[in-house]
């Protein structure tokens, strides 16, 4: 029998034999779709995830298969639409809550997806296969000199390839950068006039250092943004959503991070038992909503956890014990060979900044009222707030998990999350005393900055961090 | 002509007036955009000071070391001069108000302050159709108004407040009416003079401007245009034309063309809305302000009106072509400009878009020279 790479593929990322029948035509008119040819297909088999994953890992291959499943559900978005679902559309960074309780209060008449995240995770962390997406969005009318998001390079073209169908709301969080919230206008007038939109918006007007959270005009203007955002995205698709839907949600949410921070703490013990590319997208579901739900993203984090923990029992790590573990702000497994060639050389990384709670963001919220607490929680955040308030908690951070540097840069296409971190090096550098590297890159989209492009930098910071440490 | 030397020598040495001033205690308050009020800042006592420098590269890259390089290098360049240490203006002023309206002046309030600058900002929500929004500016001019007070410990009151909206709407009318002229054809004023004309008024003696004004108006009216009447006439669109980046103004009007309107958010007074002078003055100056101009780029929604409004000018000014002068790593206005382009197609408007990183080096002006030449060359050729 001639070996089906298809299958192959869904047996990789931890489908159990009786599901693979049942699911692979499914797959396959989804990799049409998504513009996957069976080339394609082998090289994530045969090459990429292999490279990049840690496969001997059931949780691992679970979670790249929970990944699958959303994305192939994304591309029936357009069918369930012409069902009458309502299709309710996010992006990054936002507070999920809201859209989770959508899609819990009715789950047959709404579909929540923030589909530019997991085309971008999948398609290039998987296939390395986004280009055609970005160039088709640089052809029309976002050009490519200028250094845009390929986030949202690739929630145009999707929508311009037909990938998905015109959202009934795409309720927009512009509370970090501008060009997210400005590229649905866009998409509006440019392209699709049935792509409706709901924006939501936060001045970046506190002065440095400023603690945001306690700045109580601050979070009631925010949690009033964030109730009128919601309140529009209900009113359009007409659906009502209780307080205890919204409990709900935050009770799952919660079950999942408590989970995560176990998770967090197997990280940072040494020998690092696990590469970040494996761990960090464990992270995805507490920022970005699967409409297929968390369920099977839980059963694969439980699942890794046992692993982890058997793989610290025996003291067996990715690298020596001892060796030299930097923070790095951001990494993303749609480029998944920064993080890998950090561990090439002899030096780990344990954890992405971001995902890395201070003791303030572990605290419960100060507020009942749900809008209030999810603003409180917002202003906690690093990234979300100005930068000599983010230093501190970097700072914090960085004792924490008693790393020996930190890493900055590789989001050189965000004008707010990518643009001080050159400033926040100089600060934090000042405050540790510990190396602050930055490092002019892209997290999402590869072409710029090829392996060959980073190695001399990567190899270099790791030299200097060893040796440091001996 | 004199008059605009004349006002182009004043505002050169605008730097040793307020050296002056400030050596007899007046406080002297530095701004950045469009939405912090002039009127608020001189009914305080203060002397107001538009921070809108630009046109050179080493400003920008100066900047490098503490920011992103794909940042604005016009928000850039508004620190870029005193890091160098070139900025005879910004080591004086007693505080700097800058507008968050988007990432590239936040970062710029980041850097004010990193550099232990005297820095206020004034948060302005894009998301301006709502009263959430409308609201949280008109509570930031408040915050402002205060913290002037404070400054100049002067009291801004209600007559204070008329005094200087009643001047500054007198300036926005008598720019206006220059601006006016331009419709006819030839127009007696170009557009390098007009902006530069814009940038000089910021920094005039606010009592003297309205008679130079006045006067330069009666001139303008009595003489004879520099421009062939069959001069192409050019729309030129998209962020900011900065004070001393005039390299392409000039050389549209240097290859044949006249600019005959602009479509800019900053660096021109928006000489379209007067504030009103009875009832809430506060409250006046925030609709004005936040409501009534022609929404920025930045602003949501905002690039629908914007187009209708660009169509209008084309409409009334009788343009034959729009450039559109876009500044590196501006996202916002790249996207805009892809709709524009587009729009300008439908309605068989010629349309050429410029991209500047301040670089205007011989190498990077011949390139530049012969495109917008041959833009004004292919609008003589198409009217045949």
């Amino acid at each position: 029998m001639a070996k089906d790479i298809y299958e192959d593929f869904l047996r990789l990322t931890g489908f159990e034999e009786d599901e693979i029948p049942k699911y692979l035509p499914e797959w396959r008119k989804a990799s049409v779709k998504l513009g996957l040819t069976e080339d394609d297909v082998k090289f994530a088999v045969e090459e990429r995830i292999p490279t990049y994953f840690d496969i001997k890992l059931e949780g691992v291959r679970k979670m790249l298969g929970s990944y699958l499943k959303e994305t192939v559900d994304l591309t029936k978005a357009s069918e369930y639409k012409e069902r009458g679902v309502k299709i309710v559309y996010g992006i990054l960074p936002a507070i999920l809550h809201f859209y989770y309780a959508l899609k819990l209060t009715a789950p047959d008449k709404v579909f929540v997806s923030f589909p530019d995240i997991f085309l971008t995770l999948v398609l290039n962390g998987f296939f390395h296969k986004l280009n055609p997406y970005l160039e088709e969005a640089e052809r029309t009318g976002i050009p490519y000199g200028c250094r845009h998001c390929a986030l949202n390079k690739t929630r145009y073209a999707a929508r311009r390839l037909g990938v998905i169908p015109s959202p009934d709301i795409s309720w927009i969080w512009g509370f970090i950068c501008d060009e997210a919230p400005k590229t649905d206008e866009f998409i509006r007038i440019y392209h699709d006039p049935e792509w409706k939109t709901y924006i939501t918006r936060l001045p970046h007007d506190q002065p440095l250092g400023t603690v945001e959270d306690e700045v109580i005009d601050r979070v009631e203007y925010l949690a009033s943004q964030m109730k009128d955002g919601f309140e529009a995205a209900q009113k359009e698709i007409g659906i009502k959503v209780t307080d205890g839907k919204i409990s709900e949600v935050v009770a799952i949410w919660q079950r999942y991070a408590n989970k995560l921070a176990e998770l967090a703490q197997l990280m940072a013990t040494d020998p690092q038992p696990l590469g970040v590319m494996s761990a960090r997208p464990f992270w995805e579901p507490l920022f970005c909503p699967f409409n297929t739900g968390v369920d099977s993203m839980e059963n694969a984090l439980d699942i890794v956890i046992k692993e982890v923990k058997q793989r610290v029992a025996r003291k067996e790590g990715i690298l020596p014990k001892g060796a030299p573990k930097l923070m790095i702000y951001s990494v993303h497994p749609s480029v998944p060979w920064i993080a890998k060639m950090f561990e090439d050389n002899g030096v780990g990384i344990p954890f992405p900044e971001f995902f890395t709670l201070t003791k303030k963001q572990l605290m419960p919220p100060t507020f009942e009222d749900p809008y209030m607490a999810a603003a409180e929680n917002w202003l906690r955040m690093s990234g979300m707030v100005n930068p000599g308030y983010q230093a501190e908690q970097i700072c914090e951070k960085m004792a924490t998990l008693n790393v020996d540097g930190l890493v900055m840069g590789l989001m050189d296409f965000d004008r707010w999350l990518g643009s001080d971190h050159r400033l926040l090096a100089r600060m934090i550098e000042e405050k540790t005393k510990l190396p602050v590297f930055y490092i002019e890159g892209d997290n999402w989209d590869d072409r710029d900055y090829s392996q060959e492009a980073l190695r001399t930098r990567i190899e270099s910071i790791c030299e200097i961090v060893k040796m440091r440490k001996a | 002509m004199d008059i605009l030397e004349g006002m182009a020598k004043t505002a050169r040495t605008r730097a040793e007036h307020l050296r002056e001033q400030k050596g007899k205690g007046v406080k002297i308050v530095g701004y950045v955009g469009r939405f912090v009020p002039e009127e608020l800042i001189l009914a305080s006592g203060a002397l107001p000071y538009l921070l809108c420098r630009g046109g050179q590269p080493e400003p920008p890259d100066a900047v490098i070391p503490y920011l992103l390089r794909f940042m604005s290098p016009y928000t850039r360049s508004q620190i870029g001069y005193h890091l160098l240490g070139v900025d005879p203006i910004v080591p004086m002023l007693d505080l700097i108000v800058v507008q968050c309206s988007d990432c590239h002046e936040s970062r710029l309030a980041d850097l004010f302050e990193y550099f232990k600058l005297p820095t206020v900002r004034l948060g302005v929500p894009t998301d301006w159709e709502k009263s959430l929004s409308r609201d949280y500016y008109y509570k930031g001019l408040t915050r402002l108004g205060e913290k002037l007070e404070d400054l100049t410990g002067n009291k801004i009151s209600d007559e204070k407040l008329k005094e200087s909206i009643d001047s500054t709407n007198k300036v926005r009318d008598l720019l206006k009416k220059i601006k006016l002229l331009r419709k006819a054809q030839p127009s007696p004023i170009g557009g390098y003079d007009f902006i530069r004309l814009n940038h000089y008024s910021f920094y005039c003696d606010s009592a003297e401007l309205p008679s130079q004004l006045n006067d330069l108006y009666g001139g303008l009216q009595k003489g004879k245009s520099p421009f062939s009447k069959e001069a192409p006439r050019i729309l030129l669109a998209g962020h900011v034309v900065a004070v001393g980046d005039y390299v392409v103004p000039k050389l549209i009007e240097d290859s044949g063309g006249v600019i005959a309107a602009e479509f800019l958010d900053e660096g021109m007074r928006h000489c379209e809305f007067n504030v009103k002078t009875d009832g809430d003055l506060m409250k006046n100056l925030g609709e004005t302000y936040y409501l009534e101009r022609t929404p920025p780029s930045i602003f949501q929604p905002a690039w629908e009106e914007r187009v209708e409004l660009l169509k209008k000018i084309i409409r009334d000014f009788n343009i034959d072509g729009v450039i559109w002068y876009q500044l590196s790593f501006e996202e916002v206005y790249n996207l805009e400009c892809s709709i524009i382009s587009r729009v300008m197609d439908e309605i068989n408007i010629p349309f050429l878009k410029l991209e500047s990183s301040y670089e205007y080096a011989r190498e990077a002006v011949g390139p530049l020279t012969t495109r917008v030449e041959s833009f004004v060359e292919s609008i003589k050729q198409r009217r045949g």
